[in-house]
């Protein structure tokens, strides 16, 4: 479903000259199953999800989404993905109904058809109360509904969740996990990225560990503890950003003592 | 690639639905390309419905657009009305002295007031006269500074300081000064009488009071002077008629819609300019930086919609409150000031036009011409706010918006400003000028300028447009992260990423530094007096403002300065092209500067420089002087600065034709003077293709210095030179005998060959001719050095 190959980015940065947030990652997510990619904050997941949901470009590698290629078909791509992200990034001065409306219409869906699939979207997430509510007006937890409600409109065989919890309170985030479980269970293929290790640990069904733009270690959280000899994901995911920090510390040393500009 | 849709669901659930009924506008090409617009229309339609209602729900954009203006004027009008009631003109103080030595027929003055018969009783009230004798105590330090004047004891033209602090100590504004008894003119006063003032008047310009004040005095001293040559007449017997001269009458066949129109054309598109400009810029702000701020713009971004789409609905958007907020302010001003007039019972107003509603017409141009000025306008403040990651960041860009705008809208403001071939290529300018033609009827002189004032305000919409869906498509400014600036860390960062070649931004850099340098190095440099000082001032100004910056930005900021200044060598037959080139194209190039004079006569400045140039030519040593500097000098530094580093610049951005284009552009505009920047440009086209097909900038200066030579030597040609050659009576003639120009049937022959020689240079391989040249040059290289080599 998503075959990711290579994939770097780079950016052009005053102070080193050239920032690297992604150093040519490789990853396979399938439909029916829950990709985790974890990582502390800027290991590059975000860069990642953005380049998945063609919103940037690549600056090498590729990444094909349900059949097409990121470089070649950005806007087919972006037809067969739902972007949550880390915010809840909707509208403001738009009730729910009008803001998922207008992104089923921009999706292409047929007025009849968007508005049988909006009442039973709304109908399961118990939304029918603030469907003419404007969106400034509503809770957070309210808004992260409206967020995915938006996303899944138009039934998409991806779905990419970008630290969708963050700023949720328990019972929102939890509401938000159980909706990814579900995602999953109806044979979308989810990626799903986060720093928190309770959340992958019960939802992912294959992570990848991310540090400064690389891909640490990759399996299923069961192979990861048992390969690494380590007794759960969070001891695991403390081991190996702390030997992978020491190796960039060490490099960066050597590279100072040889003279080399610094840069990522 | 599979190119293929969701798999249709069979299951019906929330999660599942049946897969959805697309529309089929499905398309493959990559519309997040920079430079491709592949646009489909619902899209726009649904983002542009989107954003207007959006923006209808936002309180500040309401205020903005629609509260303010009907709130605003109509608060204004108010507030005039209430202050009108407390306006109204004080009385000068004007102090006479010496009014016992004026005539008493006709008398100016009478009871401490100007005569009845020579100023009216509204003039006479808001004259107060204070008579002074000449032993006045009071005014005995002013009368003493008037004397002194009068007398020339003190020098006119240098006005006694302590006069204008005296009369500010007394309370007057004016002072009168008559030195001397006046006589009605007649035959037996000499000369020296006839000629000496009669009457001094002291004013200050500085302050109203005292200049209308002096208006009106001096109004009755006309009178009251014509009455005393009339009385000297009829004294003398000589009838009047002998005096009287022609009579003129002044009618005016404007009608009053005539009228009001004139009136409102110079007022109404000013107006429209600086709202549309204001109404686009706030909800630009706001569609680009606040989406940014609410974190929207990712989530409109990976939805199907194209940044071209998203750029153009928002676009339209912007569009359409430019022009709501320009439409309602005019409708509320002109109701405001309709009845503020009418309340303060004047019907007139602007040299007594009647005010009124402007006509139906001026009105009808008014809102055409507001479509292209919104768009144009919209797409510059959208595009500038593309750029800001906040909204109070996109704020800070309104300013220099309108600083750049403002002179633009205000040129045609000024009376001078007509419109002609020239003004109509001036982007906003131009079409204000027309408006303002079109406003007044003039519809015959209008339809003249129509197609070039239309041409330009659509490649500047056009240009605009292209430049917001760029700045959409670009990753730098739509994700600029914030980076603390450091001048190390920038220097730094210009050393270590420099390229072999120098970037558009260096280009443009290096194109703003030469026009920057040219326009200080003017203040500093002084006028040559002979030939010697014109050519090293010359010389200099060209090395230090042109060559030297270029020079230095390749050398710093490229790895190859030798590439980057493209110094390669050319191939013999190359160079001859060029300066055959040259040759065969003079005659195109010397009727194109006459046409450009033609078309803008040169002003009183510039026939005075070229009249001092011709004169310091005069001292030239040697016509191979006058041709070293310039033909010579100039070939080489301005081909090293504008064919090489700029237009190396100019070449990233992978279009040779905007690459030759925008280098001749900025060649053009450092000639300083516009007829030379329009001929300039022309000439820098001509070289660009050379350079850009040649990759060298050899024959350009060849081109340059054979085109610079030519035009010196035919400024210089006489009538011997040319009579002494069978060819150059061919090819030359002269009404006059002096001024020397191209005959028409060989110089059209001439046009043509140059023609096909530009053709035969657009038709080399850029990329052959630089293997060519390089392996050329690197055989001569080994030849040189081969006799070094030790013998096997």
């Amino acid at each position: 479903m998503i075959h990711v190959r290579r994939l770097t980015k780079k950016y052009k940065d005053l102070q080193t000259g050239q920032f690297t947030a992604l150093d040519g990652i490789s990853f396979d997510a399938m439909p029916g199953q829950i990709y985790g990619l974890l990582g502390p904050n800027g290991a590059g997941k975000t860069t990642a999800l953005r380049i998945l949901s063609t919103v940037l470009r690549p600056t090498e590698g590729t990444a094909i989404v349900n059949g097409f290629d990121v470089n070649e078909a950005p806007e087919l791509v972006r037809r067969q993905i739902g972007f949550v992200s880390t915010n809840t990034a909707i509208y403001d001065r738009m009730s729910a109904w009008e803001l998922v409306y207008y992104f089923g219409q921009l999706y292409g869906m047929e007025p009849e058809h968007l508005e049988t699939r909006m009442e039973s979207l709304f109908d399961r997430f118990q939304m029918n109360e603030i469907r003419n509510v404007l969106c400034s007006k509503m809770s957070t937890g309210m808004k992260q509904k409206v967020s995915i409600v938006r996303a899944i409109i138009h039934n998409p065989p991806v779905l990419i969740f970008d630290e969708a919890t963050s700023g949720l309170d328990i019972l929102v985030a939890r509401e938000v996990l159980k909706t990814v479980e579900q995602l999953r269970d109806n044979g979308k293929c989810v990626v799903f990225s986060s720093h928190i290790m309770s959340e992958v640990n019960r939802l992912c069904d294959r992570v990848a560990i991310m540090n400064r733009g690389n891909i640490l270690a990759e399996g299923t959280v069961e192979e990861l503890v048992e390969k690494y000899e380590e007794k759960d994901l969070e001891e695991l995911f403390y081991q190996i950003i702390s030997v992978s920090e020491m190796n960039h510390e060490a490099q960066f040393a050597s590279d100072a003592k040889a003279g080399i500009p610094l840069a990522r | 690639m599979k190119p293929s849709l969701p798999a249709t669901q069979k299951q019906e659930s929330p999660w599942h639905g049946n897969t959805p009924q697309l529309r089929n506008n499905t398309n493959t090409s990559d519309t997040n390309q920079p430079n491709q617009i592949n646009m489909k229309w619902p899209n726009v339609k649904l983002i542009f419905a989107r954003e207007l209602r959006d923006q209808l729900r936002d309180r500040r954009t309401l205020f903005t657009v629609a509260i303010m203006p009907m709130v605003l004027y109509p608060l204004m009008g108010m507030a005039m009305l209430q202050v009108a009631q407390f306006m109204r003109e004080y009385p000068t103080e004007i102090l006479v002295v010496g009014a016992d030595n004026l005539p008493d027929e006709p008398a100016l003055i009478v009871d401490g007031k100007i005569s009845s018969e020579f100023a009216t009783p509204s003039d006479n009230r808001l004259m107060n006269l204070t008579i002074a004798e000449n032993v006045d105590t009071e005014f005995s330090s002013i009368i003493e500074h008037l004397r002194k004047q009068a007398d020339g004891s003190v020098d006119l033209e240098t006005i006694d300081p302590t006069i204008q602090q005296e009369m500010k100590t007394r309370g007057v504004d004016l002072a009168v000064f008559i030195p001397s008894a006046i006589q009605p003119p007649d035959e037996t006063q000499p000369d020296d009488v006839i000629a000496a003032v009669g009457v001094h008047i002291f004013q200050n310009s500085a302050n109203d009071k005292s200049r209308i004040g002096s208006d009106r005095f001096n109004k009755a001293l006309q009178g009251w002077n014509s009455g005393m040559i009339k009385q000297s007449l009829s004294d003398n017997s000589i009838p009047l008629s002998l005096v009287r001269g022609v009579s003129v009458s002044n009618a005016d066949v404007a009608d009053k819609i005539g009228k009001q129109a004139a009136a409102w054309s110079k007022i109404l598109p000013f107006i429209v300019m600086i709202w549309s400009l204001t109404g686009a810029f706030y909800p630009a702000i706001d569609l680009c930086a606040g989406e940014k701020e609410r974190g929207t713009f990712e989530t409109l971004l990976s939805s199907p919609a194209a940044r071209s789409e998203i750029a153009i609905g928002k676009l339209l958007t912007v569009m359409t409150f430019s022009i709501a907020t320009s439409i309602l302010n005019l409708l509320s001003m002109g109701f405001t000031g309709m009845f503020v007039v009418a309340r303060l019972g004047s019907g007139t107003g602007m040299g007594g036009i009647p005010i009124g509603a402007p006509p139906l017409a001026s009105v009808g141009w008014l809102l055409l011409a507001l479509i292209p000025i919104s768009a144009l306008f919209s797409a510059v403040a959208l595009a500038a706010a593309a750029f800001a990651r906040s909204s109070k960041e996109g704020q800070y860009y309104l300013v220099p918006m309108m600083m750049i705008s403002m002179p633009l809208m205000m040129i045609p403001m000024l009376p001078a400003a007509q419109l002609d071939f020239g003004t109509s290529l001036i982007p906003v300018s131009g079409l204000m000028l027309l408006l303002r033609g079109l406003m007044e009827g003039q519809y015959a002189e209008c339809a003249k300028f129509v197609s070039p004032v239309c041409a330009v305000t659509l490649i500047c919409c056009w240009a605009s447009v292209r430049w917001v869906i760029h700045q959409f498509n670009s990753e730098t400014v739509m994700f600029r992260a914030s980076e603390r600036f450091g001048i190390g860390a920038w220097c730094r960062h210009v050393m270590r990423e420099r390229d072999e070649m120098p970037s558009f931004g260096n280009a443009i850099l290096c194109g703003v530094i030469i026009l920057v340098a040219k326009f200080f190095i003017g203040f500093v440099a002084t006028t040559p007096e002979n030939f010697l000082e014109f050519a090293k001032t010359t010389v200099i100004i060209l090395t230090a403002t042109i060559a030297v910056p270029a020079v230095m930005m390749a050398l710093v900021l490229t790895r190859s300065p030798q590439k980057s200044l493209r110094l390669r060598l050319c191939s013999p037959p190359m160079a001859c092209a060029a300066v055959l080139a040259a040759i065969f194209l003079n005659p195109m190039m010397t009727w194109f500067s006459a046409l450009v004079m033609q078309v803008y006569p040169p002003g009183g400045d510039l026939v005075q420089l070229e009249s001092t140039v011709a004169n310091i030519l005069g001292t030239a040593p040697s016509i191979w002087a006058v041709l070293l500097v310039f033909a010579v000098a100039p070939a080489i530094l301005e081909e090293l600065a504008f064919r090489g580093f700029i237009l190396s610049g100019m070449e990233s951005l992978r279009n040779k034709w905007q690459a030759i284009f925008l280098t001749s552009l900025l060649f053009g505009i450092a000639h300083g003077i516009i007829q030379q920047t329009i001929i300039t440009f022309g000439v820098g086209m001509l070289l660009g293709v050379i350079a850009i097909q040649t990759r060298s900038i050899w024959p350009c200066v060849l081109f340059h210095l054979t085109h610079n030579s030519l035009a010196v030597l035919l400024s210089k040609a006489d009538a011997a030179a040319v009579g002494g050659s069978p060819l150059l009576q061919t090819v030359l003639y002269s009404t006059d005998g002096q001024h020397f120009q191209y005959s028409i049937f060989p110089g059209v022959l001439m046009t043509v060959v140059g023609v096909l020689m530009m053709v035969w240079f657009l038709k080399l391989d850029p990329t052959e001719t630089a293997t060519s040249s390089q392996s050329k040059l690197m055989k001569l290289v080994s030849r040189w050095t081969s006799p070094m080599r030790p013998t096997a």
